[in-house]
């Protein structure tokens, strides 16, 4: 899947993908990519000044999402599907239809986004209810220039490419990783003992999303993917793949390292240029 | 109900990130994160009657290669200037990251923590540089996001200010603007 368009003086192309991987039979990721925009263009004029109607078309939004359903559940593929499906659906209906949608009221809209992700939470767990219903993971990242807002909950990851070097600007939220902050046990011990598989936030689980946001620059690269690329191709592999040919090109060369690296997991890229 | 935007600021790893989440989850980490942009967390505190729902922008600290973003700062009620009582350096940047911070924000109330108050043994600030913080107009304590000491206090103190901040009505006159 691919998308371009242009965002003022800016040009953000966007392209997703996503495998089974080598593995395992089915896809359990769900992945988006959504540009919402006011629907005012001009069509025709003779005034001399048009900047006043380009405002009115107002910004531009650009909405990324990725989301990994854990695996033995009720219905990981299920889970990602519908958390993925209901934050694109609120969102389309919440952001797209305010026309007033101003930057000015800034934690309105970061309130939007996080009540977005929390409608997915409740869908899922109208669907399955009880203990041990589908979950997953959800990353979005969603993108007014230069401000991107961020949402996530589980293992997923965002990432950011500068200059060549890559920064994540997700946490990944499992077991693992809160037992080592928290200094209960060791990194080696939270591995031996899988707790790095487990996740301490998700989507129809318990749900604890971190929110955020940075400012982006021309130049740079998002790159929002779930575990099976980020555990298994190191990061500056990572970065160099990033950072050579489109947005489309990119994805497909992230994938297939993915997949040279063994295809473990379901892998799958979203990546967004802005240029 | 009222928000008020409180944004975190002071070098890296003076434990802005930590004195968040000691306030708003109540737990230390013992490994260290770099933060990354913005991560914004929000408290619910009642002061008398109000209740105020503080939005804690903890904003990636300032490095060699980079200075605190000014377009994070925007739109901030309150400031919380964070330096490592541990780290020299991260205390005599605070006049600094002040002036940039408060070129952005405007003069708006501010606490600075002098953090990791709990290893007592390699601090090296002394009561002559509070003391020059308190005569530079800062309220200024010690905090440990570790032990938790002074962290409700000066989140507490903040919103506080902040709230009376706010209902001060402005004794600016109203003045017409000339073209």
């Amino acid at each position: 899947m691919k998308t371009e368009s242009p965002s003022r003086s800016i040009r953000v192309e966007a392209a997703g993908l996503s495998h089974a991987g080598n593995v395992r039979a089915t896809n359990e990721d769900h992945f988006a990519i959504m540009t919402i925009q006011k629907s005012v263009r001009l069509g025709a004029t003779n005034l001399q000044d048009t900047a006043i109607l380009d405002r009115m078309g107002g910004p531009e939004v650009h909405i990324f999402v990725v989301a990994d359903g854990v695996g033995g559940t009720a219905g990981g593929k299920l889970a990602s599907g519908v958390a993925v499906r209901s934050v694109v659906e609120y969102l389309a209906e919440a952001v797209g239809c305010v026309q007033d949608f101003d930057l000015d009221r800034e934690q309105t809209f970061i309130d939007t986004l996080s009540t977005a992700v929390w409608r997915g939470h409740k869908r899922l767990k109208e669907m399955f209810p009880g203990q041990g219903g589908a979950a997953t993971t959800l990353t979005m990242v969603t993108l007014v220039w230069p401000r991107a807002y961020i949402v996530h909950a589980g293992d997923s990851r965002g990432y950011f490419l500068r200059n060549g070097v890559l920064k994540q600007f997700t946490q990944d939220q499992t077991m693992g990783d809160d037992l080592v902050d928290r200094g209960l046990v060791t990194e080696q011990q939270a591995r031996r003992a899988g707790w790095y598989n487990v996740l301490s936030s998700e989507v129809g689980g318990v749900l604890l999303p971190n929110v955020g946001v940075i400012d982006l620059a021309a130049g740079d690269t998002l790159l929002l993917c779930t575990d099976g690329l980020a555990k298994y191709v190191p990061e500056d592999r990572i970065a160099a793949l990033l950072a050579a040919g489109s947005a489309e090109e990119a994805a497909r060369s992230l994938i297939d390292a993915a997949l040279k690296a063994g295809g473990y997991d379901n892998v799958t890229a979203v990546v967004a240029r802005a240029s | 109900m009222i928000q008020k935007k409180v944004c975190m600021v002071g070098v890296y790893g003076t434990g802005k990130t930590s004195l968040v989440q000691r306030y708003v989850h109540s737990i230390f980490s013992e490994k260290y994160h770099s933060t990354v942009g913005v991560k914004i967390d929000r408290k619910l505190v009642q002061l008398g009657n109000e209740a105020v729902n503080l939005l804690l922008w903890d904003i990636e600290g300032r490095s060699s290669e980079q200075d605190i973003p000014a377009s994070y700062l925007r739109g901030a009620h309150a400031v919380f200037f964070v330096a490592d009582g541990t780290r020299r350096e991260t205390y005599e940047q605070l006049f600094d990251l002040c002036r940039h911070t408060r070129s952005v924000t405007g003069d708006v109330p501010s606490i600075v923590a002098l953090n990791k108050a709990d290893l007592q043994d390699q601090w090296v600030l002394a009561a002559a540089d509070t003391k020059k913080l308190l005569a530079g107009g800062f309220r200024a304590l010690n905090t440990s996001a570790k032990t938790g000491e002074g962290v409700e206090d000066a989140f507490l103190w903040l919103a506080q200010t902040t709230l009376e901040a706010s209902l001060v009505p402005d004794s600016q006159p109203k003045v017409r603007h000339e073209d």
